[in-house]
């Protein structure tokens, strides 16, 4: 029998306080909702930070609907072409041919020759097993000056391997290739968003008289190649940990991953394994970390006890953050997020003594498709994040993705100061959230 | 690394020739992986007592991707490295995609690398019907492929569409043709047939095995006649053609 879910008075499997929850799945995986707040970058929006770069999307039309409004809303239509697959593809058995003529058509077409051509194909090809390989042999050879980047638009394999975010960002540096390397140089991997330069890690860098390289702060095609000849990856984004690696084994230089954290033991561990791959002393963080202390403080005098609710979109770390707001006395309700990453363990066992009542929400249960308009809904709420946000009706909302380029000791005391602002200025939540990929141009 | 993939139509006795010359290089001491790329996954059978090993497929239905690499494989007669893709339940799903997954996870597991065989055995599903059964024939994979056919008509139809399928993908860098081996079923002029076809495509017929009855008492055995009858006139021609596989192999690149 079908029973209406409204959300209304049962949100049993949808919400369990973190004494109960399991680690680090404490939903059961079923039928699925997609909020209209995504949060995010999706890989239209992180191909589009290869400089001088086209894509082109083989595809059905249907699926083509998402990538090109993603691209009509970062006003970069001209970066985008698309080749349709239809069933008579693989009857007369052209699906690989079309691939290569229709992208070979787009190129001859457009006003410039880019530099690089990201060339997506589908679930559809994958199922067919095209030969990708083969079809990037013959477009290389058409075109020799062209560096053509094979990428993947398979969401029926998004639960298998790498999930398309993590392979769009390891594809990002896909023509990067052995050369000799540039020393004293850095590259800061699989972000969408610089890093604040007043953040510990870049300090150290340039203090160091490294230079930092990152996709984020290419202005065009030779500055992103030059990333190329870096002599040290750095990653920080679970996101872009595959991306690193990747680099380490085709390159063979240096990957650290030194993981996104609100743990002050481990923000002073990363920064010091960070100095020492630089060669150079690591700094006493004493006063960093007080300065991070006292502006917690002061943003919990702000907030009060107004109830703190973050999502995963936020930060990767949304139960590290949730324990250390809870330990700084914050009052925070609520952490929205499917599952949680191995990385999470240590603050969900914290939290589960500190802050037992506290709610761990799924975004993606089918309940939640009420909850933004219902349950959840109570205004006096101050999110972090565009789930947390639209789900609990707020105006008072950080409006962060993936960390929001904030770091270290100096990313805490940035964050506390962004949760002062958004407890004591008030946003338009359903405009800001009505554009998918927060942050990129179309949105600020 | 010898990679060597063997193509030819259903119930041609591809799976009995690939598991002999298995065994037949095994006993020159070569260390021989056979990689069974047939939904059926009996591929290997006559390679560990006629009993069936768990495919890779299986591991993956049942564990995703939290298996390792000995766990894809079994160890038979002769020392042989023994996989078998798997695929799909009959009549549902996909089965050129079963192969597509499987190869890729060995390759991802690090297979070759692990074992470093000295000759890598695909044997192969019927004809080239979609691009998973192509894949074995891709860069990377096998280097050269060997099509198994009778004198029956269908047999050379189906033996011809491949041979063409290998042509088509020559410019691809793909597997090249090796030669067809004749598996006699004693019809008129068999022989005969097999070398026009072999003319037809520029290449060879690489070996004829007879039929014989010696194939059936191994096969109820759970063995292959190399290792069950060694000194039988079977096993003397199924060592000939092994020989002369590797054969077109040391003398570089194949007629065709």
């Amino acid at each position: 029998m079908l029973k209406r879910i409204n959300g209304e008075d049962d949100m049993t499997g949808a919400e369990i306080p973190i004494r109960d929850a399991d680690f680090p799945l404490p939903f059961v995986s079923g039928l699925e909702y997609n909020a209209p707040a995504r949060g995010p970058w999706n890989i239209v929006h992180t191909g589009m930070l290869v400089p001088e770069s086209h894509q082109v999307f083989a595809c059905a039309q249907g699926c083509l609907r998402g990538v090109i409004l993603t691209a009509a809303e970062m006003l970069e239509m001209g970066r985008m072409s698309w080749i349709s697959v239809d069933k008579n593809d693989f009857f007369d058995g052209s699906l690989e041919r079309n691939i290569v003529d229709g992208t070979a058509e787009i190129i001859r077409k457009l006003p410039k020759k880019p530099r690089a051509l990201l060339l997506f194909i589908s679930c559809v090809h994958l199922f067919a097993g095209c030969d990708f390989d083969a079809i990037l042999d013959e477009l290389r050879a058409m075109f020799p000056d062209i560096d053509f980047i094979d990428c993947y638009m398979n969401p029926t394999m998004r639960k298998s391997g790498l999930t398309p975010d993590q392979l769009m960002r390891r594809q990002l540096y896909a023509p990067f290739q052995p050369c000799p390397a540039d020393p004293k140089t850095v590259n800061l991997i699989g972000n969408d968003r610089p890093t604040d330069g007043s953040s510990e890690l870049v300090q150290l860098i340039r203090n160091a008289g490294w230079e930092l390289r990152d996709i984020t702060l290419c202005k065009d095609y030779e500055d992103y190649m030059h990333m190329a000849k870096s002599s040290l990856e750095i990653t920080y984004l679970p996101t872009a940990k595959a991306s690193g690696d990747a680099l380490e084994k085709r390159l063979g230089r240096k990957h650290l991953y030194l993981p996104l954290s609100y743990d002050f033991d481990e923000i002073g561990r990363n920064l010091n394994i960070m100095a020492d791959a630089l060669g150079t002393a690591a700094p006493d963080w004493s006063d960093a970390k007080q300065n991070a202390v006292r502006v917690l403080e002061q943003a919990k005098e702000v907030v009060g006890d107004t109830p703190v609710e973050i999502d995963y979109t936020a930060t990767p770390r949304p139960v590290g953050l949730a324990a250390l707001l809870a330990e700084h006395g914050f009052r925070v309700t609520r952490v929205y997020t499917d599952a949680m990453i191995e990385e999470e363990r240590p603050a969900f066992e914290r939290l589960r003594t500190l802050a037992p009542d506290l709610l761990l929400t799924a975004t993606v249960h089918a309940k939640m498709r009420f909850a933004g308009k219902g349950v959840h809904e109570h205004g006096d709420v101050l999110a972090i994040g565009q789930k947390a946000a639209y789900f609990s009706g707020t105006k008072h909302f950080v409006n962060i993705v993936s960390g929001g380029g904030m770091y270290g000791f100096d990313g805490v005391a940035r964050l506390a100061k962004r949760m002062v602002e958004a407890a004591t200025h008030e946003q338009d939540t359903e405009l800001v959230i009505q554009h998918k990929g927060l942050g990129c141009r179309s949105c600020l | 690394m010898l990679k060597l993939a063997f193509y030819g139509k259903g119930g041609i006795g591809k799976s009995t020739t690939v598991s002999n010359l298995a065994s037949a290089f095994a006993a020159n001491g070569l260390k021989v992986m056979q990689i069974g790329c047939d939904p059926k996954a009996d591929s290997t059978a006559a390679l560990h007592g006629g009993t069936r090993i768990r495919s890779i497929l299986d591991l993956v239905r049942e564990r995703g991707n939290d298996f390792a690499l000995d766990e894809m494989v079994r160890i038979g007669d002769g020392g042989v490295i023994c996989v078998e893709a798997g695929g799909p339940t009959p009549g549902l799903g996909c089965a050129g995609r079963g192969i597509i997954a499987a190869l890729e996870k060995l390759q991802e597991k690090g297979a070759y690398e692990a074992y470093k065989p000295d000759v890598v055995l695909y044997d192969v599903l019927g004809d080239v019907v979609c691009g998973g059964f192509s894949m074995p024939m891709r860069k990377g994979y096998a280097d050269r492929v060997f099509i198994l056919t009778s004198g029956e008509t269908m047999s050379i139809y189906a033996a011809a569409n491949i041979a063409m399928a290998v042509k088509n993908f020559k410019g691809r860098g793909y597997a090249s043709l090796g030669g067809f081996v004749l598996n006699r079923r004693n019809v008129p002029d068999e022989d005969g047939k097999a070398a026009k076809l072999a003319a037809d495509f520029d290449t060879v017929v690489a070996g004829a095995l007879d039929w014989s009855e010696t194939v059936q008492r191994a096969e109820q055995l759970g063995k292959t006649v190399v290792h069950a009858f060694p000194e039988s006139p079977m096993a003397a021609q199924y060592r000939t053609l092994a020989d002369a596989v590797l054969s077109i192999e040391r003398k570089g690149d194949a007629p065709c």
